[in-house]
């Protein structure tokens, strides 16, 4: 009963706590909320489409102006100039006027009537991989067409018809199946991640508001019940982390619950399954920002920390550039968070429908964290009580 | 001048004796971590050998030597053979592999009696990055295994290799990556994103110097008469060492990792101390702007990490909302990034960057208001 109390009485110090600090409430309730609004905003459209390119056609051929007539058809492409030499292209490219540029040499009609390999050169804008990557789909589309197109002429030349030509086209066709996001949105693949992201830095961010703000005002103590100084310490910090997981319940619930199904993201994870997940996210979180924030000595320090490791935290998740591609070094530096597994459990999850069983690693690792962050929040509460003594 | 050079002094003796250089140090220490971090995050340039599975329910020579060819290429590597597509999607969901190819049973069989075999690539499209690169290089081999089968017919019907050249591929596309032709990743996310993390550190570390003018009441005592070149003479010391930082920063991305530069050095040079500069006039105007110094510091926080998104360097600019459009103008960094791509990209000089350049000289003004702000709160407040 002693313990129920205790947790109690911590829980609503807590709890109080929060409630009173303006720049807490901003970062836990609003900044949750306007974080994937935001996000949801910035990539509503989820693709890169009718990206402006110039055409400089030097064939001036039947055959190019079909092909530029295809090109300007794709929804990816928008031909916006025509130009007569390459300069006149490189220039507008220059201005940023147009992000790709699509050159048919001078005999590409004479190479194609000759029955030779004709040639189209592309020039992307490098300076955005989703120009690059809508250029090159858009043409790589039309030139597919095109070549069966000539193909098909071809063997009807040379006495090859019917279903004949098509075996000989493409003897062993494939299909593709996208799975999880079909259309291969940025949306759907970025956005997840930072749903996590947002929930883990913001807690990060409040607690270490919280806890700065006490030890800026030499309080650590003294928010803390006389009789749980010494001996209550687990209790402290269960009570404390229990406080945070109440106020944020709500928080996860709209962000990570809601916010995708408002987005029309992926979400085909059974909710049970997410939920047994987010618990230790949760836990592990709370007991690692209560460890990391005991160091944070002031109440801008931690803001600073934090946005600062924003970046660094969504590369080291693997949700962008491949885990098994990273150094092993970051790799298991990359353990070292709760939000590296938090993301890969809840795309796998959420977007890619993955039971329990198959995030067995992130599970258990988050049940580690939590019981290891435990400890030490438990330890680094005496020692910025030894400090205060001191 | 005079007033210039005593606030000077004043924030050296600051920095100096009264713990100001601890925060120099650690932004700075921050950023070299990003440099470190980043640069051996992606020593690859692109990720190479992904892990993907074949599910041969064929079992014959060629899904065997299908499987051979994939390992051939630089982009995937098969690390699985299932029996059944339920266990390769099992695989996928504990991401395992990031895509397979599913080779049906009677594959061969249909393939020598000539009716045309459907084999199937998935591949996982909620990583975008390895989905869409294990994708391409499937897609390249299932092409080259058509092509090699079409060639030998042609080949048995009598055909030359010049003929066979013309039919398999009648139109070639030659394509170019302009100033990255391996599509690396490096230069394409770090030449933005490393001044960018300089810049949040510049903006987080004025608007804190500032608020603590503020907290500790001190901002009559620095401002004084001449509040212009107050300002100007406590923000010097850090201008300075973080246009060196970032100076430094762009030898090491352009010179020490050979990152493709078209045009001048020196352009890079003013944009990244144009960027300092404009960082600092923005975390005035915030610092001004919002009395109260912790919801400043939250408020920088939340424009700062805004900033990388808004740059346009991930997603473009162009395929967001209109009204979002606009707003990306407000961020400094968006127009470091137009114009420093284009210098390094595509070798722009000032005829076409000037607009970039005047783009960041306009934070200034907000850096004025923000300034303006501080002098009529000491009025306020005497």
């Amino acid at each position: 009963m002693k313990l129920l109390k205790d947790l109690w009485d911590i829980f609503v110090i807590e709890v109080r706590r929060v409630l009173h600090d303006k720049g807490v409430v901003l970062i836990f309730f609003i900044a949750t909320l306007i974080y994937p609004l935001i996000f949801g905003a910035i990539y509503k459209n989820e693709m890169v489409r009718n990206v402006p390119v110039a055409v400089v056609d030097e064939s001036r051929s039947e055959a190019s102006r079909r092909f530029i007539h295809k090109l300007d058809a794709t929804p990816e492409m928008n031909v916006m100039y025509h130009c007569t030499t390459m300069a006149e292209a490189r220039r507008l490219m220059q201005q940023r006027r147009i992000n790709g540029i699509v050159l048919f040499p001078h005999d590409y009609g004479y190479r194609l009537a000759s029955k030779e390999t004709a040639r189209v050169c592309l020039f992307c804008d490098m300076s955005s991989f989703l120009y690059y990557r809508s250029v090159l789909s858009g043409a790589s589309a039309v030139l597919v067409d095109e070549m069966e197109q000539v193909q098909l002429e071809r063997y009807a030349l040379a006495g090859i018809t019917g279903e004949g030509a098509d075996d000989l086209v493409q003897p062993i066709p494939y299909d593709d199946v996208k799975l999880y996001s079909p259309a291969g949105g940025f949306t759907s693949f970025l956005v997840p991640a930072l749903l996590v992201l947002v929930i883990h830095q913001t807690l990060f961010l409040g607690i270490g508001i919280l806890f700065g703000t006490t030890r800026e005002e030499r309080q650590t103590m003294r928010v803390i019940p006389p009789h749980l100084r010494n001996e209550g310490r687990p209790r402290v910090v269960m009570g404390r982390a229990l406080a945070y997981m109440c106020l944020y319940l709500p928080v996860v619930a709209v962000d990570l619950v809601l916010m995708p199904r408002l987005f029309g993201l992926p979400h085909i994870g059974s909710l049970g399954t997410l939920c047994l997940f987010l618990l230790p996210f949760m836990l592990a979180t709370t007991f690692f920002c209560m460890t990391i924030c005991s160091y944070v000595r002031e109440r801008d320090t931690g803001i600073v920390t934090c946005i600062f490791f924003s970046v660094v935290l969504l590369f080291l998740s693997g949700a962008v550039w491949p885990a098994c591609n990273m150094p092993r070094f970051w790799r298991i530096f990359s353990y070292l968070f709760p939000s590296t597994h938090g993301i890969q459990g809840y795309i796998r999850i959420n977007t890619m429908g993955a039971t329990l069983q198959q995030v067995k690693f992130e599970y258990l690792m988050l049940w580690l964290q939590t019981a290891l962050y435990f400890a030490t929040s438990c330890l680094c509460l005496r020692a910025a009580k030894k400090l205060r003594i001191g | 001048m005079k007033a210039f050079y005593s606030s000077l002094r004043r924030e050296l003796h600051r920095i100096r004796y009264e713990g100001q250089s601890r925060y120099l140090i650690l932004t700075t220490l921050g950023v070299v971590f990003c440099y470190v971090f980043f640069l051996t995050l992606m020593e690859e340039g692109q990720p190479q050998r992904l892990p993907i599975a074949i599910v041969d329910e064929d079992g014959s020579y060629l899904s065997r030597r299908l499987c051979h060819e994939i390992n051939a290429t630089q982009g995937v590597r098969v690390v699985a053979v299932y029996g059944s597509h339920a266990e390769a999607r099992r695989a996928m969901q504990r991401q395992e592999i990031y895509a397979f190819l599913e080779i049906p049973e009677g594959t061969y069989d249909e393939l020598l009696s000539f009716t045309r075999p459907h084999i199937v690539l998935y591949s996982n499209n909620a990583y975008l990055l390895s989905g869409a690169l294990s994708y391409r290089s499937l897609a390249t081999i299932s092409k080259l295994a058509s092509g090699a089968v079409e060639r030998e017919v042609l080949r048995k019907k009598g055909y030359g290799e010049r003929q066979i050249m013309g039919l398999i591929q009648p139109i070639e596309l030659d394509s170019h990556l302009i100033s990255n032709p391996t599509a690396n990743y490096q230069p394409y996310v770090l030449t933005t994103m490393l001044p960018g993390m300089l810049g949040l550190m510049v903006l987080l570390l004025t608007v804190y110097m500032v608020g603590k003018e503020r907290k500790s009441g001190t901002l009559a005592e620095w401002l004084g008469q001449q509040p212009y070149a107050a300002l100007l003479g406590k923000m010097a010391p850090y201008t300075l060492w973080f246009a060196v930082l970032g100076v430094v920063g762009n030898m090491v991305l352009f010179g020490w990792c050979h990152f493709e530069l078209h045009g001048s050095f020196g352009w890079v040079v003013l944009f990244t101390l144009l960027l300092v500069l404009a960082m600092q006039a923005t975390g005035v105007f915030l610092a001004g702007m919002i009395a109260e110094p912790h919801l400043a510091t939250c408020f920088a926080a939340i424009y700062g990490t805004l900033a990388f998104t808004m740059a346009g360097f991930s997603y473009p600019v162009s395929s967001m909302p209109p009204a979002l459009q606009a707003l990306s103008q407000l961020f400094p960094l968006r127009h470091y990034y137009k114009a420093v791509s284009g210098v390094s990209l595509f070798g722009c000089g000032m005829d076409i960057c000037w607009v970039q350049v005047c783009g960041l000289l306009l934070f200034w003004i907000a850096g004025v208001i923000g300034l303006w702000r501080l002098v009529s709160d000491v009025r306020i407040k005497k």
